[in-house]
C-alpha cells in the first residue's frame, strides 16, 4: 500500500510555477495584461493525477502554494475559488480609461466639423432605399380611411363629452394619518355633516383603507374635504385615530344608451344614382354595370396621380408599365415598314422582342407595348377589340389617294345628320345576329372602292377601341376568289361621316355598279368576307369614268354577278349618265349643287327655253346622284323637300320637278347637246386594267 | 364605414391598386369594377357589423 505524499513533499514554488505555465498556455492568445482565470477544483483535479494526491488534499496544497505566490490573486465567486494571473506575471487591473475606442472617436471627434451648414451633418441627398417615415394622421382622416373604427372613435368622444357635462366632483384628499399629541381640535376645518363617530379602542396606527371615491355632485365650486383626524380623549396617552366615515358613494345616473347606429349601405353616384352595396353583385352589375364602369373609367382617367392607366378596356398600374426606349421604337417602326402593313401587337412582341406568351409577364408586356405606342406620334393604332393592330408613318395608304379624307368626311356627313335610312329593310339586331349585311353597289362606291359607313355597316363592323381612334384596318377575304384586301374603316368624327375604303381593286375586278354584295364577319375580330351572287356572263355597256379625260363614258363590260337592273348604270337604261359633269371632290360636297346638276342633266326638259323646267323619276335621280357622290334616299327627299325650286311628293307621284330660279344659270340641256356629239368612242380596254396600268397618278387629289 | 362617406372612384382606390398590382396582369374594366365593388361592399359591411 502506497502512502500518499503529504503537502510537505510538494514543492510549492515548483507547483506555483507549473500552474503559472499552465495558465499562460491557457491564455496564450490573451493580451499581456489580460486576466487569466482558473478555478481551484479544475487545478486540483489536474494536478491530483500528477502528484497522485487526493483532489481535496491537492486543493489545499495548491491553495497554499498560490497564496504564497504574488503572481496569483485569489478570488471567490459564487463559493468557488478562482486564481487570476496574467501572461506578464501578476494581474494588475487596468485603471486608465480607454479613449481610443470607435465609439469615443465617433461621438467626440478630435476635430469636429463646423455646423454652420446643416448639410454638413444632414445629407440632402436622397437615400438609396426610401424609408417610410411615420406620419401623424389625425383621427378624422383615420376614420375616413377606415383605419380606425368609427365606433371606438365615437365612444371615446362620447365619454369625453359625458365627462365634460357631469357636475364637478368633490375631491377627497387622502391626508396621511399623522397622529400627533396636539390639543384637540375645536372644530373641523369645514362644516361637513358628520356621522356620529364612535371612538375606537386605542390603537397606535390604524390603517385607513382607501375609500372608493365616487364623484359627488356639488353645485358650488369644489370643496376640499379633509378627512377627519380626531384625537381621542386626552385621558389615555395614546392617540386615537377615528376612522373616516364611510364615504358616500354616489352612483351617477346611468348614461343613456347610445342608440345603435344603423350604417348606411347606399351611396350615390355623381348623377344621383343610388347604389346599394347590400345587393348581390350580379344583380348590381346587371342593373348599373355600364354606368358604374363608365364612372370608374372617368375617375381613373382624371386621376391626377395616374396610378392606373388604360388601353381600351384594359387597366394596369402605371408603375408596372414597361418603358420602351428609342431603340425599341425604332425597331418596331422598321419592322412595320419591312412588313408593309399593319401588324398585331402579338406579332410585334414575338418578332421584335422575342417574348413568349408562356412567360408570366407576357400580358403586362403586351399592355405596355400598346400603351407606349399609343403615346408615340409615329405610330397609329388601327386595331379593333381583340385584334390590336399598329401602323406607322410611311406605310402605303390603304385605298389610294383618289379620295381625300377631309372631302369624304364631308360628303358622308349626311349619315350623322339623321339622313341615314339604311336600316329600313334590316334591323340592327338582325345584322348582329346574322353577322352579315347585304347592300347594292352604287357607281360612286364601285368607282372609288368606298362604302359609306351607314347604320348597317356600323352594326356589323367593330367600333373604335380608343376614344380618339380615327380608323381601323380590317381584312376582307373573298371566298369566291381566294383573295383578300385591306380595308380601312374611317370612323365618323363630329359632323363628318365615316366610310370604308380599299375595295376599289376588288370591285373593279369582279363587280359592276348595281351588284348585290354581302359583307359578313370572319373568323377573327378584324377579318370579314365579301361575296356576291354569281351569274352567267353578261355583256353590257356600263358607265365608266375616264379619269384622265375626267369624263364619264359607257364601255362594254362583261360581268358575272347578279345585278339589280334598276340600279345598273347601263347605257340602255340611263343613256344620259355620261353627260354628268365630273365635279372635283371639293364640289361634290355640295349636295344641292349635285342634285340640281343631276336633274338638269338626266331629266326631261318640260319647260320653255326661257323658263326651263325639268322632271325626272326619283329612282333615276337616286342612281344619277349616287354616280357623283353617295347619298341616301332620305337625303334626296330632304333636299327636295327643303329646296324651293323642287317639287316632289312621293304620295302623289314619283316624278321630281325642278324649276331653276330665273337667271340662275344656263340650262344644262345646251351643254348636253353640245357634248353629245363628242362622246368618246367605246374603248375595249377594261377599266380595271386601265386603272392599275398606271393611268392614275397621285396628283389626282 | 358609412356608405354615405363613399366617393365612387376615390374611396378604397389604394386597395384596388394594390389588388391590380398583385394580380400582375392587366384587367378588363368589368373585372376591375367587380373587384372595386367588392372592396367597397366589404368596407361598408364589415364596419356595419
Amino acid at each position: 500500500m502506497t502512502v500518499a505524499p503529504t503537502t510537505d513533499v510538494v514543492d510549492q514554488s515548483a507547483l506555483a510555477e507549473a500552474i503559472h505555465r499552465l495558465m499562460r498556455a491557457q491564455g496564450v492568445l490573451f493580451a499581456l495584461d489580460a486576466p487569466i482565470r482558473q478555478s481551484l477544483p479544475n487545478l486540483a483535479a489536474f494536478f491530483a493525477v500528477r502528484y497522485k494526491l487526493d483532489p481535496v488534499a491537492m486543493s489545499e496544497v495548491i491553495e497554499a502554494a498560490l497564496d504564497a505566490d504574488e503572481r496569483f490573486i485569489r478570488e471567490v465567486l459564487a463559493d468557488e475559488v478562482r486564481f487570476v494571473t496574467s501572461r506578464q506575471g501578476g494581474y494588475v487591473p487596468r485603471n486608465e480609461p480607454d479613449t481610443h475606442s470607435f465609439k469615443q472617436r465617433l461621438q467626440d471627434p478630435d476635430h469636429p466639423l463646423p455646423i454652420d451648414d446643416i448639410s454638413v451633418v444632414v445629407s440632402t441627398s436622397r437615400p438609396a432605399i426610401t424609408t417610410v417615415e411615420p406620419v401623424f394622421i389625425s383621427d378624422y382622416w383615420q376614420v375616413q380611411a377606415g383605419l380606425v373604427s368609427v365606433r371606438a372613435e365615437e365612444d371615446a368622444l362620447a365619454h369625453e363629452l359625458t365627462t365634460l357635462s357631469e357636475p364637478p366632483v368633490v375631491v377627497l384628499v387622502d391626508v396621511p394619518l399623522v397622529v400627533a399629541p396636539t390639543p384637540p381640535l375645536e372644530a373641523p376645518v369645514e362644516a361637513v355633516p358628520m356621522v356620529p363617530t364612535q371612538v375606537a379602542p386605542p390603537v397606535s396606527f390604524t390603517p385607513v383603507h382607501e375609500p372608493v371615491v365616487a364623484p359627488i355632485p356639488l353645485a358650488p365650486p369644489a370643496e376640499v374635504v379633509v378627512p377627519l383626524v380626531v384625537q381621542a380623549a386626552p385621558e389615555p396617552p395614546a392617540p386615537v385615530v377615528v376612522p373616516l366615515p364611510e364615504p358616500v358613494v354616489v352612483t351617477p345616473p346611468p348614461r343613456p344608451m347610445r342608440p345603435q347606429v344603423e350604417r348606411g349601405t347606399i351611396f350615390t353616384l355623381a348623377d344621383g344614382t343610388p347604389i346599394d352595396l347590400r345587393r348581390p353583385m350580379k344583380e348590381l352589375l346587371a342593373e348599373h354595370g355600364a354606368t358604374l364602369a363608365q364612372a370608374l373609367a372617368d375617375k381613373l382617367e382624371h386621376d391626377p396621380l395616374r396610378r392606373i392607366v388604360s388601353f381600351g378596356r384594359r387597366y394596369f398600374p402605371e408603375a408596372n408599365v414597361i418603358n420602351l426606349g428609342k431603340n425599341d421604337l425604332r425597331k418596331i417602326r422598321d419592322y412595320l415598314l419591312e412588313r408593309g402593313g399593319p401588324l398585331l401587337d402579338t406579332e410585334l412582341i414575338a418578332d421584335v422582342f422575342y417574348h413568349n406568351p408562356r412567360q408570366s409577364d407576357y400580358e403586362g408586356v403586351r399592355f405596355s407595348l400598346n400603351y407606349r405606342l399609343h403615346r408615340e406620334k409615329d405610330f397609329e393604332f388601327v386595331g379593333v377589340e381583340g385584334a390590336l393592330l399598329w401602323s406607322t408613318k410611311g406605310m402605303p395608304a390603304i385605298g389610294g389617294k383618289r379620295v381625300k379624307a377631309a372631302e369624304m368626311g364631308q360628303i358622308t356627313s349626311y349619315l350623322v345628320e339623321g339622313l341615314d335610312d339604311s336600316l329600313q329593310n334590316q334591323s340592327v339586331e338582325t345584322i348582329r345576329e346574322q353577322g352579315s349585311v347585304t347592300r347594292l353597289l352604287t357607281f360612286f362606291e364601285w368607282e372609288y372602292g368606298v362604302l359609306p359607313l351607314d347604320a348597317t355597316l356600323t352594326a356589323l363592323l367593330p367600333g373604335p377601341v380608343l376614344p380618339d381612334q380615327r380608323s381601323a384596318v380590317l381584312r376582307f377575304d373573298s371566298p369566291q376568289h381566294y383573295t383578300q384586301a385591306l380595308v380601312e374603316v374611317r370612323y365618323p368624327t363630329g359632323n363628318r361621316g365615316g366610310w370604308l375604303q380599299g375595295l376599289e381593286e376588288f370591285f373593279h375586278a369582279h363587280l359592276i355598279p348595281g351588284a348585290l354584295i354581302t359583307i359578313a364577319r370572319g373568323q377573327e375580330p378584324h377579318s370579314f368576307t365579301i361575296s356576291y351572287e354569281e351569274a352567267s356572263e353578261t355583256d353590257d355597256r356600263i358607265l365608266t369614268f375616264d379619269e384622265k379625260k375626267n369624263k364619264f363614258a359607257f364601255a362594254n363590260i362583261a360581268y358575272f354577278a347578279a345585278v339589280d337592273t334598276d340600279q345598273l348604270p347601263s347605257q340602255s337604261r340611263f343613256g344620259r349618265l355620261n353627260r354628268l359633269k365630273a365635279f372635283p371632290m371639293g364640289e361634290r360636297r355640295k349636295a344641292e349643287l349635285i342634285l340640281e346638276h343631276v336633274i338638269e342633266t338626266m331629266g326631261e326638259q318640260v319647260g320653255t327655253r326661257a323658263a326651263p323646267s325639268y322632271t325626272l323619276s326619283f329612282d333615276d335621280l337616286f342612281v344619277g346622284y349616287n354616280t357623283l357622290r353617295p347619298g341616301s334616299r332620305a337625303l334626296l327627299q330632304s333636299l327636295l323637300t327643303h329646296g324651293a325650286e323642287f317639287a316632289f311628293d312621293a304620295a302623289i307621284s314619283e316624278m321630281v320637278f325642278y324649276t331653276p330660279a330665273p337667271g340662275s344659270k344656263a340650262p344644262a340641256e345646251d351643254e348636253a347637246t353640245t357634248e353629245e356629239p363628242t362622246e368618246e368612242p367605246v374603248t375595249e380596254v377594261q377599266p380595271t386594267r386601265r386603272r392599275y396600268g398606271g393611268r392614275y397618278s397621285d396628283d389626282d387629289e | 364605414m358609412d356608405a354615405k362617406m363613399v366617393t365612387f372612384g376615390e374611396t378604397a382606390m389604394d386597395k384596388l391598386l394594390q389588388w391590380l398590382r398583385s394580380s400582375g396582369e392587366p384587367k378588363d374594366i368589368d373585372e376591375l369594377l367587380r373587384q372595386y365593388l367588392e372592396l367597397l361592399s366589404k368596407l361598408v359591411m364589415e364596419e356595419s357589423q
